[in-house]
């Protein structure tokens, strides 16, 4: 199932005499308004095995970037240390400078000396300018003793689990499959579709949510290459990217399958008001959008009609930002213990096209909306702001520190009575009539701890699923092999929803296109020179399978020796200290790595 | 630089992994805060990787004082966490053992937005380290 | 490869590639990374000499508040450095013709007046040259030469002349170590074959001039909201934040929001999406730079809607930034130059102000980077960008078979949505290719080298 690279063969640039260049960057300013770029690399230039030490206003910038190749040629260097903004920025950058200059990727140290210097040091520049020379002083020291590795090479399966059969889920398999890969779709209802078959027209351009699942759904179902999954669950998943093992329960069946990678296409839910916000289960002429959405419909509980009680309706309240904006002090956290204090952004719009819908169905019946922001922020949202203005919605505004209070109408006429104290018109008291109050309720994360707990996924502070980095790489997660597509990520509409299942498509298809995952090459080594064959790495190893004891042949006897599987050992490095020989290291965090460093920071300079 | 003979300033380790503390001390200086230019950040994939003895002869070569940031329960190998506890343990054994004061070894966990913890570990151990004095300088 | 640039005369040469991307901002060069990462050979076409769009040009950005150019530059080395990615900035495509599932495109080189391959982008002719030019990339806060590199970070680092100021003195040629000046350049004309096109062409700003009652772009110290990016990028013009009209530090600065969007008298009804957000992020950049600057952003609704954008919403109001819910009427100023602006304020009696500030900012709407008619034959909508045939599950499809849209093209849109449509568009290009029968095959392959050498020096 996996290919092993052969063992190091040590490239000629690797056993050379080191020859370290070094260059600090003054990142326009953000590290040299702080830091005397020149006084450290001044300071570089008198370390040990350094041949060139420079300074560039932007090091990840072409001109920067081409020094380095420059001086590898000119110079004969065959170690770099660049000292910049985080690694975890511009490590890879950096990496590739390397590779284009014919040197293996990994003779590269970085040195963080603007998120962790110059940026949290403004008061001290002299103290800021030590600290970076001493964290050159350690990444030359390591790089001093890194030796060329050989990214792992992994077969991949091109197979694909999307897990989630709603709009994202769907558009995802349509995409993978049209791209060659197989897909098995796993969704936990009965039916796919998720949100979308509780919806009716869908902004912004007025189609039923019906005729679009519908073409999408059948797409999918006449699809040879997907398999699709309904009334089934995930229930155990192992492996890494290129060969996942999963385990699916689906009609009291467990099968396992086989796949490369793992889209999460899980949705949101939508906010259930807690009992008496907004007389939200206190009264019943109190509902949430996506009920009212239901009554809207034709074939929904009262025929399209609209009636509350059995009375007929004249009078609609929306409130909007119900389980969204909140503010700690202001509002309650719901049933997770958690405050949702971000926008749910497709809930304004979806509101306002309720709005209309009803002015434009019951013309006789007056709408009332209650808002703190309109976000109608997306291509053609506008014009539903303003059809609902012109078509005589009345609109209020409040403020978060003043929410609406809902109350029974003292009089005949309507049921309730919506209190707001309106900025539109500079803070008046005003009394809403409404025989119906719809509350406009957000998206929430929903409660995915199994899936997390399995595929070792975090969540943003928000609750929703993190990628890992919103410009970067905007739909993988910290885990290798595992995207984001749509609503679990964030509150999204279908549109952008659809967006970002084609994308996670594309990372998919760039990642197992080829056949195979190369992966980075941090992995457990033993050295048959010291192993003396005890096991004690094996013991620990939580890595099945990742080290074993083999025999080898040397001077014509048979020893017992550990030999590491470098696609399965997971890099942690636990069976550093359990040999009793320092037989085992992790390529490119070799403990004398970490003494090096050390030792460097303990110097003076 | 030879003013360091005069004014010996301390220095602090701070051992972050890669998956959460590593990206937490990032995430101190995206917010701009401010702390201690007598910290030195290593980035450690996972903190099991080091034998008791490590931190002793940090301490050894003049470090005063360590504070390993791990990503606690949400370490992403798994074991380690654990594995690496117990080796922590161990070092303050040894520590005490040796007539070392073992606050000069601190644990935590560190999220990759735990700003506030972070800068509080931080704080803590250069008050410690400055308190003590010579006291805790190592030989 | 001269390719008959030193020489005057056009040269016809074809190139054939899988992919044609139309832009070179952010949401062009990811998808071309996209594409390349799948195998597919892409040509971008850039018409400014660098790549990188608005955002390398910007200070920080929202939500994260990571500097833009770290962001941006790593994304343009990578599209520079990337196997299957060829770009040829300072470009332009003239016309477009469908042959079958594929397309003839026919580009245009504009001449740079500097042989691409000897320019080493050394600078040397932009000190010697004696001719001082406000300069576009620094909003015309600051001044650049009539020969230059485009800006620090520019990709590629080539110098061109801007012929409009140039007087001819030859000091640049003088100047120069490789000979690299050649005022008798032509433009070049190129054919090229692409199985695809994607469009992201981005999104230019509303002129200031058409906004009659905030100054119509004559006060001076009222700024645009592109010229405050500059005015806080650690690069930027001054290096540091002040107003142009006497370089005072501004203590008070105000933002009016909506400025040419939402607003039908100057013919944009729709929202600009992006300007709540950056407003709220450089008053909170302001914030940090000038320690006493009081901030007011007047705004109709403020539309903090991505992932974290409320929160930092929430985060700039409890750092003291004011916000009030007003339109602005009209802006003058007054003898000192200090902009007035004349607005209702809701919130309290609704009563008309009028209120001095040392700095106004306008927040400008989007408009539409480009309109393609009679050049490659994608259709607009009312809005004047790029129209999406189908909004909900494919809102990176144009009307026209096999072209594809992507970021601010389709509408104003913030960095990350546009990353993330960058990728849909990649997927939803390659898929056409797969279904067209299209990939590299060998034939294709020997000319795409060619054309990778043709190109070389000037990616
Ligand atoms: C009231 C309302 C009105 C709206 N109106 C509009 C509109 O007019 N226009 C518009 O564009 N958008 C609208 N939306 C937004 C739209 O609903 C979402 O954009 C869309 O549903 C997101 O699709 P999704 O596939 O990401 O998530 P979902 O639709 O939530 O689908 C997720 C699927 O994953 C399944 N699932 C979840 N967890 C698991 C698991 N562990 N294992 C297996 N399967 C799992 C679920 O059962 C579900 O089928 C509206 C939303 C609401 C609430
Ligand atoms: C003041 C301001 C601040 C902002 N701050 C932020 C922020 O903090 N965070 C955030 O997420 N977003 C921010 N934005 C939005 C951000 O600028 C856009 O999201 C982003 O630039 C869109 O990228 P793009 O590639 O689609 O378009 P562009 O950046 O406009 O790039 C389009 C490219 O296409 C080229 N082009 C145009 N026409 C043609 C043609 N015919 N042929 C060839 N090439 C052509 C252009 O020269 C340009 O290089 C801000 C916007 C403004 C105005």
């Amino acid at each position: 199932m996996s290919k092993v690279n052969p063992p190091n063969e040590k490239p000629a640039n690797g056993n050379q005499q080191p020859k370290v260049g070094v260059y600090v960057c003054r990142c326009g300013g953000n590290i040299s308004d702080v830091v005397s770029v020149e006084k450290v690399a001044e300071a570089a230039g008198q370390m040990p095995d350094v041949v060139v030490a420079r300074q560039n206003t932007f090091m990840c910038s072409h001109p920067g970037q081409q020094m380095i190749v420059d001086d590898i040629a000119k110079l004969g260097l065959n170690r770099v240390v660049v000292a910049a903004c985080s690694p975890r920025l511009h490590e890879l950058t950096f990496r590739k400078t390397l590779v284009r200059a014919g040197l293996n990727a990994y003779l590269f140290e970085h040195a963080n000396i603007r998120e962790q210097v110059s940026w949290v040091s403004k008061s001290d520049p002299e103290g800021a300018t030590a600290k970076a020379t001493r964290l050159v002083g350690a990444a030359v020291a390591k790089v001093r003793l890194s030796r060329p590795l050989d990214p792992i090479k992994v077969d991949a399966t091109r197979q694909v689990l999307i897990i989630g059969g709603g709009v994202s889920g769907l558009r995802c398999a349509r995409d993978l499959s049209q791209s060659g890969f197989r897909v098995v779709l796993v969704e936990q209802s009965a039916a796919l579709g998720g949100r979308l078959t509780e919806l009716g027209r869908l902004y912004p351009v007025q189609v039923e949510a019906r005729e679009v699942l519908h073409s999408l759904i059948s797409e999918v179902s006449r699809d040879a290459a997907i398999q699709v999954l309904t009334s089934a669950e995930v229930t155990a998943v192992s492996g890494s990217i290129g060969n996942f093992s999963v385990a699916v329960r689906c009609a009291q069946q467990e099968t396992t399958i086989h796949v490369g990678a793992i889209v999460l296409a899980t949705g949101f839910d939508t906010y259930e008001p807690l009992p008496g916000e907004y007389g939200y289960a206190e009264f019943p002429e109190v509902i949430t959008l996506p009920q009212f959405v239901r009554l809207l419909e034709k074939q929904g509980p009262s025929d399209g009609q609209l009636q509350r009680n059995g009375r007929p309706v004249k009078n609609v309240c929306l409130v909007h930002c119900v389980g969204s904006r909140q503010i700690e002090g202001i509002h309650q956290p719901g049933p997770d213990g958690r405050l949702h204090e971000y926008c749910s952004r497709f809930c304004c719009t979806a509101a306002l096209q309720a709005a209309n819908e009803i002015r434009a169905r019951f013309p006789a019946v007056n709408v009332f909306d209650v808002y703190r922001d309109i976000r109608t922020y997306g291509r053609g949202h506008e014009s539903y702001y303003e059809q609902a203005s012109k078509q005589g919605v009345i609109f209020f505004r409040f403020l978060a520190e003043q929410l609406p209070q809902i109350r029974r109408a003292d009089a005949d006429g309507s049921a309730l009575v919506v209190q707001v104290k309106d900025t539109l018109t500079w803070g008046e008291d005003l009394e809403i009539p409404a025989d119906l109050v719809v509350l406009v309720t957000g998206a929430v994360p929903r409660d995915l701890s199994r899936l997390i707990d399995m595929l070792k996924l975090s969540r943003s502070p928000d609750g929703f699923l993190q990628e890992v980095h919103p410009k970067l790489r905007p739909v993988e997660t910290a885990v290798s092999g595992v995207f984001l597509a749509g609503g679990c990520q964030a509150p999204m509409d279908v549109g952008e929803s659809c967006t970002a299942a084609s994308a996670a498509a594309a990372r998919v298809s760039a990642a197992l296109l080829k056949g195979y995952v190369e992966l980075e090459p941090f992995a457990a080594v033993a050295d048959p020179a010291l192993c003396t064959g005890t096991g004690a790495c094996i013991e620990v190893c939580q890595h099945q399978r990742a080290i074993s004891l083999v025999d080898v042949m040397a001077d014509g006897v048979t020893l017992r020796r550990a030999q590491v599987n470098p696609a399965l050992c997971g890099g942690c490095g636990m069976c550093v200290p359990a040999c009793p020989h320092g037989a085992i290291q992790v390529d490119g965090w070799r403990l004398e790595q970490f003494e090096a460093m050390v030792d460097a920071i303990a110097a003076d300079y | 630089m030879s003013e360091v003979q005069q004014a010996r300033r301390p220095k602090i380790l701070l051992l972050a992994t890669t998956a959460c503390a590593y990206p937490g001390a990032d995430y101190v200086g995206q917010i701009h805060s401010e702390y201690s230019t007598d910290t030195y950040i290593i980035r450690v994939p996972a903190l099991a990787v080091f034998p008791p003895e490590f931190y002793l002869r940090c301490f050894q070569k003049g470090i005063d004082g360590i504070i390993a940031m791990s990503c606690g329960h949400e370490c992403p190998y798994p074991g380690a966490y654990e594995r690496f506890a117990e080796r922590i343990g161990r070092a303050q054994e040894l520590m005490k053992r040796q007539g070392l004061d073992a606050r000069r070894l601190r644990t935590t966990a560190i999220c990759t937005v735990c700003g506030r913890a972070f800068l509080k570990e931080v704080q803590d151990m250069v008050q410690r380290v400055a308190q003590s004095g010579g006291q805790l300088v190592g030989k | 490869m001269s390719a008959g640039s030193s020489t005057g005369e056009t040269v016809q040469q074809r190139l054939v590639f899988d992919a044609l991307v139309v832009g070179g901002g952010i949401a062009g060069l990811q998808s071309a990374i996209e594409l390349g990462d799948q195998g597919y050979k892409v040509l971008i076409v850039e018409k400014a000499p660098s790549i990188g769009g608005k955002m390398i040009g910007l200070s920080k950005v929202f939500p994260t508040l990571d500097c833009s150019s770290c962001i941006c530059t790593p994304r343009m080395a990578a599209a520079a450095h990337h196997e299957n990615v060829t770009i040829f900035t300072y470009s332009e495509v003239r016309r477009t013709e469908r042959a079958g599932s594929r397309f003839q495109v026919e580009v245009v080189r504009k001449p740079r007046y500097v042989h691409e391959a000897d320019c080493i982008g050394c600078r040397l002719c932009e000190y010697a040259c004696p001719i001082h030019v406000e300069h576009e990339f620094e909003g015309n806060l600051g001044a650049r030469k009539a020969i230059y590199v485009p800006f620090a970070n520019a990709i590629p680092q080539l110098a061109l002349v801007d012929l409009e100021h140039c007087v001819f003195c030859g000091l640049c040629e003088k100047a120069c170590p490789t000979h690299a000046i050649n005022f008798l350049q032509q433009p070049e004309e190129i054919a090229v074959e692409v199985g695809t096109i994607i469009l992201a062409t981005g999104y230019k700003m509303m002129s200031p001039e058409r906004l009659k009652l905030y100054g119509g772009g004559r006060l001076r110290n009222v700024l645009t909201s592109l010229q405050v990016e500059r005015l806080l990028a650690p690069h930027g013009p001054y290096g540091r934040v002040l107003r142009p009209s006497d370089g005072k530090a501004p203590s008070s600065i105000g933002y009016v929001q909506c400025a040419g969007s939402r607003d039908q008298s100057v013919g944009v009804s729709y929202c600009s999406r992006v300007c709540c957000m950056y407003a709220i992020k450089q008053a909170m950049l302001l914030s940090g730079s000038l320690p006493m600057v009081d901030i007011t952003i007047y705004y109709m609704d403020i539309r903090a809607f991505g992932k974290g954008f409320e929160q930092f919403f929430q985060n700039a109001k409890a750092m003291g930034i004011e916000f009030v819910k007003a339109k602005v009427g009209r802006i003058t100023e007054d003898e000192n130059q200090n902009p007035v602006v004349r607005v209702e304020v809701m919130e309290q009696d609704g009563r008309v102000e009028e209120r001095k500030h040392d700095m106004v900012v306008l927040s400008l709407g989007l408009l539409p980077g480009w309109d393609p008619s009679g050049v490659v034959p994608a259709e607009i909508a009312e809005d004047g960008f790029i129209r999406s045939a189908d909004p909900l599950l494919a809102p990176a499809r144009t009307t026209a078979e096999g072209i594809f849209v992507a970021g601010a093209a389709a509408g104003p849109k913030d960095i990350p949505d546009s990353i993330v449509e960058a990728g849909a568009a990649a997927m939803e290009a390659a898929i056409y290719l797969r279904r067209n029968g299209s990939s590299s095959n060998g034939d294709e392959r020997a000319v795409n080298e060619q054309a990778a050498v043709v190109a070389q020096g000037r990616g």
